[in-house]
């Protein structure tokens, strides 16, 4: 039987009454937990698990993808809405979508998340339809070299959102990626920076640093101008977005798309590289990337397609080869392994029709992402018109328990208002926090891949030159640093050559 | 008498004002040069006394070590750029704080960042259900909302949907505080009907 054929077979279990439904409430507990900072939809997926034991494996399946589905672009909603963002993955969303919810085009800022984030879904979920087999192998030629010179890559891509500071940016990402060593490391087992404290081998986790650095720096800004969080003006009827601007991000939204499949069908990457690396890309594609942080449209919409792209990528080495590149999919072949399938090669032969199914339903999935995101963010809305005072006190009180329930453990609470005072300070003199934040989440990667690299080689350096892919990655981030940093060397490099040439004449 | 009072007052005002402009001038300087010794001396405290790292391979302290000496390296950098910047009128600083100063409350601000620290550390003593409800009714009154008809159902009903989300469904261990908290947030519980 052909794809089409089997996706139609896929498409028609989906649209079952119980199995649609199965897909809309995951679709919906998704973007609930994505859009409330420190629960996240792998939070939620984890809660979920044990309710996927009376369900049937396909739909098991439906369930969790929908909660992936719908988490992924959820952060994107608080993020967009209060600055805090949801997940990790939706941390460009504030450098963009927050600017302009201050504008007054909050409305205009969701539209374009969320059209942009359904568009690389669904063409993920396409990639992964029609295009497993070959994006399969593709991933399969990645390894630990492979892996770090793809975090770097991510790390780097920070360059780019450091607009006139590429040096404290820097120190900012170079701080954070130091917080991410607290703990024991990945390969000796011993512990660093402990200070005598046994809760600090367990390391400092991302969530808790991000959930302090963003929302209670925001909440405290929040008390102390006795700012309005009403949109100062209307921004139209309706979506506040026409078919013709998001037709004007369509570029963006192709490249984020494309990234976002790229880097989401690697095991590991994950949402929050592809997103933060597309964001790079698009500042020095757009005609606009000056603008950006200001609350550029294209600055939006790609980091979100980009995200958004992962999704239906990531399932792909899980599917076709089961190998879980993310904790969300990870959850996902727990479910399936306490259901007694096993994915791999041989489940595309003996269960073609649950595999198809899946595809189908991360297909209705991001299509229905766009209904379930408007009507979560009108949610969102509505309490956005609550007095700001009770508004940040349940978010300094979600906070808290965001990062308790990291790992049910109050020292995470106090990691998360040490960290809550350091951002406000960072803050208030003009510090970058989200360099720091990217460290925090990509550092313990870098470091791990790192050390297991040079490990596997006998400490040969040349490991990550050697290998083609690890070396072509390790030059398209020299190639994107330099490019970044172009705009700020230019004046130096030609008041130099100026310098020369008057000194010949 | 009152003359030199509001004088002594107004040079007080001034010398603080002074005082606080010139610490602002400073910060672009002192922040860079803290960070530079902090990246170098941060890795002599890395393992605990009695602990000596392997020595196979790299070892646990490569990766922190070339981490914190690029960090003291930018930010030697950024301290020069700093000093180029004191050097001469017009030059502008490398941070841009934001320029909200004079409709921004730092009184209030402090208290928010007290009031918040207070809250986590008061959390694991007299339980989740009790500070929960008072920090929500106190940050509400010090936030300018002091209706009572608003600031007590706001946080009774806030607190009681919190507890039934987190500690009902999601079954997340919440403390309950110790002593006679405890007993208090267990009898809560059960009248609400979450245990």
């Amino acid at each position: 039987m052909s794809t089409i054929h089997l996706l139609a077979g896929g498409f028609q279990a989906a649209f079952q009454f119980w199995p649609f439904l199965t897909i809309v409430t995951g679709l919906l507990v998704g973007v609930v937990a994505g859009a409330i900072p420190g629960i996240s939809f792998v939070n939620a997926m984890a809660m979920a698990l044990p309710f996927t034991y009376v369900m049937e494996p396909t739909q098991s399946m439906l369930f969790l993808g929908g909660i992936y589905v719908g988490g992924v672009f959820g952060g994107s909603i608080s993020a967009i809405m209060i600055n805090v963002p949801g997940t990790p993955a939706s941390l460009p969303a504030t450098w963009e979508g927050y600017p302009m919810t201050r504008q007054g085009n909050v409305k205009r800022a969701l539209a374009i998340a969320v059209t942009a984030s359904a568009t690389g879904g669904l063409v993920s979920a396409l990639v992964l339809a029609f295009l497993s087999a070959p994006f399969a192998t593709f991933a399969l030629r990645f390894s630990q070299p492979e892996f770090f010179a793809a975090t770097l890559l991510g790390l780097v891509s920070v360059i780019a959102i450091a607009k006139d500071q590429p040096l404290v940016t820097m120190v900012s990402l170079l701080l954070g990626i130091a917080v991410g060593t607290v703990g024991v490391d990945p390969l000796y087992g011993q512990a660093r920076f402990t200070f005598g404290v046994p809760e600090m081998e367990s390391g400092v986790r991302f969530v808790v640093v991000m959930i302090g650095l963003f929302a209670i720096g925001e909440v405290v800004d929040l008390l102390a101008t006795n700012r309005d969080l009403r949109p100062k003006k209307i921004d139209g009827k309706g979506l506040g977005v026409s078919f013709r601007d998001i037709l004007n991000v369509k570029g963006a939204i192709l490249r984020g798309t494309g990234l976002g499949c790229m880097i989401g069908v690697i095991p590991g990457a994950g949402a929050t590289p592809g997103a933060v690396i597309a964001y790079g890309v698009e500042k020095q594609v757009s005609k606009r990337g000056k603008e950006f942080g200001t609350g550029v449209d294209e600055g939006l919409a790609a980091p979100e397609a980009a995200k958004n792209a992962t999704t239906g990528a990531a399932m792909v080495p899980l599917l076709t080869l089961g190998i879980p590149g993310s904790a969300a999919t990870a959850i996902m072949l727990a479910a399936m392994m306490l259901h007694g399938v096993n994915p791999g090669p041989l489940l595309f032969i003996m269960d073609p029709s649950m595999v198809y199914t899946i595809f189908a339903a991360m297909i209705i999935a991001n299509l229905l992402m766009i209904v379930a995101g408007i009507g979560v963010a009108q949610v969102f809305s509505t309490l956005m018109r609550t007095p700001p005072a009770i508004l940040a006190a349940f978010i300094v009180v979600l906070s808290v328990v965001g990062a308790y329930g990291v790992r049910n453990n109050v020292f995470d609470v106090y990691v998360c208002l040490a960290f809550g005072v350091l951002g406000w300070g960072m803050k208030r003199i003009g510090f970058p926090t989200a360099p720091m934040v990217l460290g925090v989440i990509l550092g313990p990667l870098a470091e791990r891949y790192f050390l297991t690299s040079l490990a596997n080689a006998h400490q040969d350096w040349t490991v990550f030159f050697v290998r083609p892919i690890s070396a072509t990655i390790l030059f398209l981030a020299l190639v994107f640093v330099c490019w970044s940093l172009w705009p700020a060397l230019k004046p130096i490099a030609r008041r130099l050559l100026g310098r020369k040439e008057r000194f010949n004449v | 008498m009152e003359n030199r009072l509001t004088s002594d007052h107004r040079t007080d005002a001034q010398v603080g004002r002074a005082q606080s402009s010139g610490l602002r001038v400073l910060l672009p300087t002192v922040l860079p040069a803290m960070l530079v010794v902090l990246g170098l001396v941060l890795p002599l405290f890395m393992f605990e006394g009695d602990q000596h790292p392997s020595k196979i391979g790299l070892g646990p302290g490569a990766w922190p070590d070339a981490i914190l000496k690029g960090m003291s390296f930018f930010a030697a950098l950024w301290l020069a750029r700093e000093i180029w910047v004191l050097g001469r009128a017009g030059r502008t600083t490398t941070l841009s704080p934001p320029d909200d100063d004079l409709s921004y409350s730092y009184a209030k601000a402090i208290g928010g960042l007290v009031m918040i620290v207070a809250y986590g550390w008061l959390l694991p003593l007299t339980g989740f259900a009790l500070t929960t409800a008072a920090f929500i009714a106190l940050w509400c009154v010090f936030g300018g909302v002091r209706k009572p008809l608003v600031v007590i159902p706001v946080s009774l009903l806030g607190t009681y949907a919190l507890l039934w989300v987190f500690m009902g469904l999601a079954l997340m261990p919440l403390s309950r505080g110790v002593g006679v908290f405890n007993s208090f947030s267990i009898a809560l519980l059960q009248l609400l009907g979450i245990y």
